[in-house]
């Protein structure tokens, strides 16, 4: 039988609007976790229409969490810098999601192979790959999801 | 392990020891609109600008982002458009000192590091990143001003103040100037960030380069004033505050600079780079390599 994206996605998903804060697109990381049951790393960011515009994960926010001088102070074991994670989580909470998302989104289709998707989250290191169908978004194929049909295929007498 | 002499602290280092392996590149044909999410996102100065073939075709810095938005370039420009090129190259086996030498006779930032291929970068070597090595390296020298201070004495934190490092004179704009005015303000005087007063004259804001190119992207016109989109509140420092408490306030803030004042915050007589206090910071003496830091 053909495994295709439509078979593994994950039709209800969560999105975020490139106008809102990162404060209020975490709360929303947190209440899909909530809802799920497990860790939510990454949504997709629409337009008022539904359209795809970008990705925002667990990455952009590690960026902006790190601070731009981390090369010369990580070295100036001697300094006092207690509270400056605190400082960090202040300032990212008020950046616009638009600013910082990934907009060079890679997609699939409904129909795209189940070894084609494995084969794009292997060489572009991606762990969750929005499906499309004439520029709707459908769902999300998660590495996980994907894994989990596999290992219903690979387990003897599974 | 570096040889640590009596002529450079850093002699025997190279670059391939300092350099930064995350290079953030952009296609060509990548828009400007995509350049400035990069360089927000990545907190970098420049992009390294790439062909299909991956190899260097420029460098795209927040000076030509801000130089397309003065322009009145549209956002979906390609990125070569205003790109500088062909970037400066340099080896990971090259000696610190001698791509310092480059930077400093070409007045360039940064220099990248080609690996296997030609003109393919393979990393990114930038004056902070030395900086950081400076740092660790120049605490293991017996010359330098920390230990000459005496075992018993101050440490140099202790004693190094604002005043001895900081550079007299600051550029100031009005809130009501033009975003182009600051603008061109910015690229006269070659520097990243300008000072603007309120209506009564006090420090209202900061306007840097990462603030308009962010305008650009959210569409704001270079006719708006500088209080549209000034940072405030202006950070900044004592003239006698000890360096350490200076960077550490830096360092909270994520920024490169503190304005300096005198007596009393209304008062500002200069600024104090980043750059600046780490070299001084590190305790290095004068002949050593690392007081050639910096563009020159």
């Amino acid at each position: 039988m053909k495994l295709t994206a439509r078979d593994v996605m994950e039709t209800r998903f969560w999105t975020l609007k490139p106008e809102m804060r990162i404060a209020e697109a975490l709360g929303l990381f947190r209440e899909a976790r909530r809802e799920q049951g497990q860790t939510v790393f990454g949504m997709m960011v629409t337009d008022e229409e539904g359209r795809l515009l970008g990705m925002f994960s667990l990455y952009d926010v590690l960026l902006l969490l790190r601070p731009k001088h981390i090369h010369i102070w990580g070295e100036m074991e001697d300094l006092e810098v207690s509270g400056i994670l605190e400082e960090a989580c202040r300032r990212a909470r008020g950046v616009l999601v638009g600013d910082v998302m990934t907009t060079e989104v890679i997609t699939v289709t409904p129909d795209t192979h189940i070894l084609a998707i494995i084969d794009i989250m292997i060489k572009k290191h991606i762990r969750r790959l929005p499906v499309l169908d004439q520029g709707r978004i459908q769902g999300l194929v998660y590495l996980s999801r994907v894994f989990d049909r596999l290992l219903d295929r690979l387990v003897v007498g599974g | 392990m570096p040889v640590i002499d009596h002529r450079g602290v850093l002699k025997g280092l190279k670059v391939k020891e300092a350099m930064r392996r995350q290079v953030i590149r952009l296609a060509g044909q990548a828009d400007l609109e995509q350049a400035i999410r990069y360089a927000i996102k990545y907190k970098v100065n420049a992009l390294l600008v790439e062909g299909e073939d991956q190899q260097a075709l420029g460098v795209v810095s927040k000076t030509d982002l801000m130089g397309a938005y003065y322009a009145g370039l549209p956002l979906t420009t390609p990125a070569e458009a205003v790109m500088v090129g062909p970037p400066l190259f340099c080896q990971g086996e090259d000696s610190l000192e001698s791509a310092l030498d480059i930077m400093q006779s070409h007045r360039v930032h940064r220099l990248y590091v080609e690996g296997d291929l030609p003109r393919q970068a393979a990393g990114v070597l930038a004056y902070p990143d030395i900086l950081g090595l400076l740092y660790r390296y120049c605490h293991r020298c017996d010359r330098a001003r920390h230990r000459s201070a005496g075992a018993m004495g101050p440490s140099l934190k202790d004693y190094l103040k604002v005043r001895e490092v900081m550079t007299p004179g600051i550029l100031t704009f009005q809130e009501g100037d033009s975003l182009a005015r600051v603008m061109e303000g910015l690229a006269a005087n070659r520097i990243a960030a300008v000072l603007i007063r309120g209506n009564d004259g006090a420090p209202a804001g900061v306007v840097s380069k990462t603030d308009l190119i962010l305008a650009y992207r959210h569409g704001v016109p270079v006719t708006e004033p500088a209080r549209t989109v000034m940072n405030s509140p202006v950070r900044a420092c004592e003239q006698d505050d000890f360096l350490d408490a200076a960077l550490r306030q830096m360092i909270f803030a994520d920024v490169h600079r503190l304005f300096v004042y005198k007596d009393r915050p209304p008062d500002l007589v200069g600024v104090l780079a980043l750059s600046d206090v780490a070299r001084f910071r590190c305790g290095t003496c004068r002949a050593c390599v690392s007081s050639r830091i910096g563009p020159g």
